[in-house]
């Protein structure tokens, strides 16, 4: 996995990572969490994978549905919620 | 002014004074009044931090002058310093929020110019209120459209199979993400309605093997979740929540533990796991009619089965090895669920084509002539016509009709040829070439090994047989399984 750094340097990832920092209960689809970050869904769902891939995104899918949730590693969201505030 | 009006105010000023549409307001005005500075009072005259604020605020006569006649006009006066200054009342509805100080005018501004900082104040005042509307709507409206809109996609996920165990898996795991959860179980009512059986307890931290007493049954009344399916009431307390899948009576309970981030659980949390409750207990609902649905036709299948076994044993249906291997090809090929339902129908019924095949064709040793091999084609068609009323059978039809076609095209009925011959078909056209070989059936040739029988399942790959299914046989061969799958055979 990249540092949380390095992932928030990409524009889309960074978006994803802001939208389940605020809202951890969320389990969307990758049209569902483009249209609540505003930003085009075939770059999301490329930033999906990527993060499904890095295990900071769960993915739930069905033979007709993909839905996509934030990680339950503590450690995770620990360093992405204190990136984010170090943002602030 | 009480406590809670005085609070809002003051809160309304604090972000008024920091807004965007403030600070152009701020820049405009100080070039209009010549380089004056800005800063605000609150409703009882204090100022008010808001990043740039001047520093010089002793404002002597011109306070105690607010103070004592609180005007609703702008106002020139003459600070401490016997300089210039300028102040605006903030004025929301019908009451004074706060003041706008221009502190050290160069010289005294026309009253056009008041006027106009005065107009250019009421906009600004305006598009702060649009701009506090939309970030309450933001701050209500959006996390509650959020779950929303995460309820639809639970929906989604669990209205998507009716298998039980898988459904009952995917509650859990949906559980925990919404709930952020460390520990969830599900537990259903048992027939007798006195007991709650667990059908998925997850723990992040650790394995929950199914014989951990986690695992065991709950006496209704007993431990919070046999008290929530009990009473049929939710229970939220700091480290857990637990609520009953209610439809029309009780049938279980969802329960959540142990915030992943250690914080405790809110009636928010509450809501949304109620929310993913009622969903939850129309997909166990329907799982469940399935299952019953699916037992019957079994049922059914199994006592036509047995019928047509009365007439003349094995003809008509194979073993149950032969059933197992069917199913375990369509495991391997990664056969959607719905197609190994109608396969399983098919392999418990695969020869009803031969029903009005007469006897002597049926049993006869050796190869077939011509005129016997065209009424088998044509009574294959015919008997087809004993099932196809049975609803539930329609989908395995085309796999028992057309088990008999070569992937080349030279088999029967219909000749078809490659993937034009349904998937399930293929499958069984391998399974029973092998049991063919491997068994001694009265009518077939010499028994043969299993090991031979596999290569000649293999040198007919592609000719025969779809290769694809093929190989997925070759790699049932080589699981342990396979012995026990064989029985008697092997």
């Amino acid at each position: 996995m990249k540092t949380v750094k390095n992932l928030f340097k990409n524009e889309a990832v960074r978006k994803i990572l802001l939208f389940f920092n605020e809202n951890p209960n969320c389990i969307d689809t990758a049209k569902g969490i483009s249209l609540w970050i505003s930003w085009d869904i075939n770059i999301i769902q490329k930033a999906l994978n990527q993060l499904v891939e890095d295990g900071i995104i769960t993915s739930h899918q069905t033979a007709s549905t993909t839905a996509y949730a934030y990680t339950n590693n503590k450690e995770i969201v620990k360093k992405i919620e204190k990136h984010v505030k170090s943002m602030l | 002014m009480n406590e809670s009006e005085k609070r809002e105010k003051q809160e309304f000023l604090i972000k008024f004074s920091k807004s965007s549409s403030v600070s152009a307001f701020r820049k405009i005005c100080s070039k209009i009044l010549r380089k004056s500075r800005c800063a605000f009072l609150d409703a009882e005259y204090k100022p008010v931090k808001c990043g740039g604020e001047c520093d010089h605020l002793k404002l002597g006569k011109y306070l105690a002058k607010l103070k004592s006649n609180p005007l609703r006009e702008y106002m020139l006066f003459k600070c401490n310093c016997n300089k210039i200054c300028l102040s605006f009342p903030i004025i929301q509805g019908s009451s004074v929020y706060g003041h706008v100080l221009f502190i050290h005018l160069n010289k005294e501004p026309r009253k056009t110019v008041m006027d106009s900082v005065r107009i250019c104040m009421d906009l600004v005042l305006k598009e702060f209120q649009k701009e506090r509307e939309l970030n309450k709507l933001y701050e209500t409206i959006r996390p509650r459209a959020i779950a929303l809109s995460t309820i639809h996609t639970i929906h989604r996920l669990l209205s998507s199979t009716l298998n039980m165990d898988e459904l009952i898996e995917r509650i859990a795991r949906l559980t925990l993400q919404v709930m952020r959860s460390r520990y969830c179980s599900i537990m259903l009512l048992d027939e007798s309605k006195k007991y709650l059986i667990p059908k998925a307890v997850i723990n992040l931290d650790e394995e929950i093997p199914k014989t951990s007493p986690q695992y065991k049954k709950i006496r209704l009344g007993v431990k919070l979740e046999g008290r929530v399916a009990k009473t049929g009431k939710a229970v939220l307390s700091r480290n857990s929540v637990c609520v009953p899948l209610v439809e029309e009576d009780i049938i279980g309970v969802i329960s959540a533990r142990d915030k992943t981030n250690d914080a405790p659980f809110d009636k928010f949390e509450l809501e949304i796991l109620i929310t993913l409750a009622e969903q939850a207990v129309i997909a166990v609902k329907n799982a469940q009619m399935y299952e019953e649905q699916e037992k019957r036709a079994y049922g059914s299948i199994k006592t036509l089965a047995a019928l047509l076994d009365s007439k003349s044993p094995n003809t008509f249906t194979h073993s149950d090895q032969f059933v197992k291997m069917v199913l375990a090809i369509a495991e391997e090929m990664k056969l959607p669920r719905e197609d190994i339902a109608n396969l399983h129908y098919s392999a418990l019924l695969p020869d009803t084509g031969k029903f009005s095949i007469p006897d002597e064709i049926l049993k006869k040793p050796g190869s077939l002539s011509s005129t016997e091999y065209d009424i088998i084609k044509k009574q294959h068609l015919e008997s087809l016509k004993i099932i196809e009323h049975l609803e539930f059978l329609k989908p395995a039809i085309p796999i028992i009709r057309h088990h008999h076609e070569r992937y080349d095209g030279a088999g029967y009925p219909d000749g078809l040829k490659g993937r034009a011959i349904p998937v399930g078909a293929r499958v069984m056209a391998v399974a029973n070439a092998f049991e063919a070989m491997v068994s001694a059936r009265p009518y077939k040739g010499k028994k043969i090994s299993i090991s031979q029988a596999i290569k000649e399942i293999e040198k007919n790959k592609g000719t025969q047989f779809d290769p694809e299914a093929v190989d997925a046989f070759i790699e049932t061969t080589k699981k342990p399984e396979f012995k026990n799958m064989l029985g008697a055979s092997a």
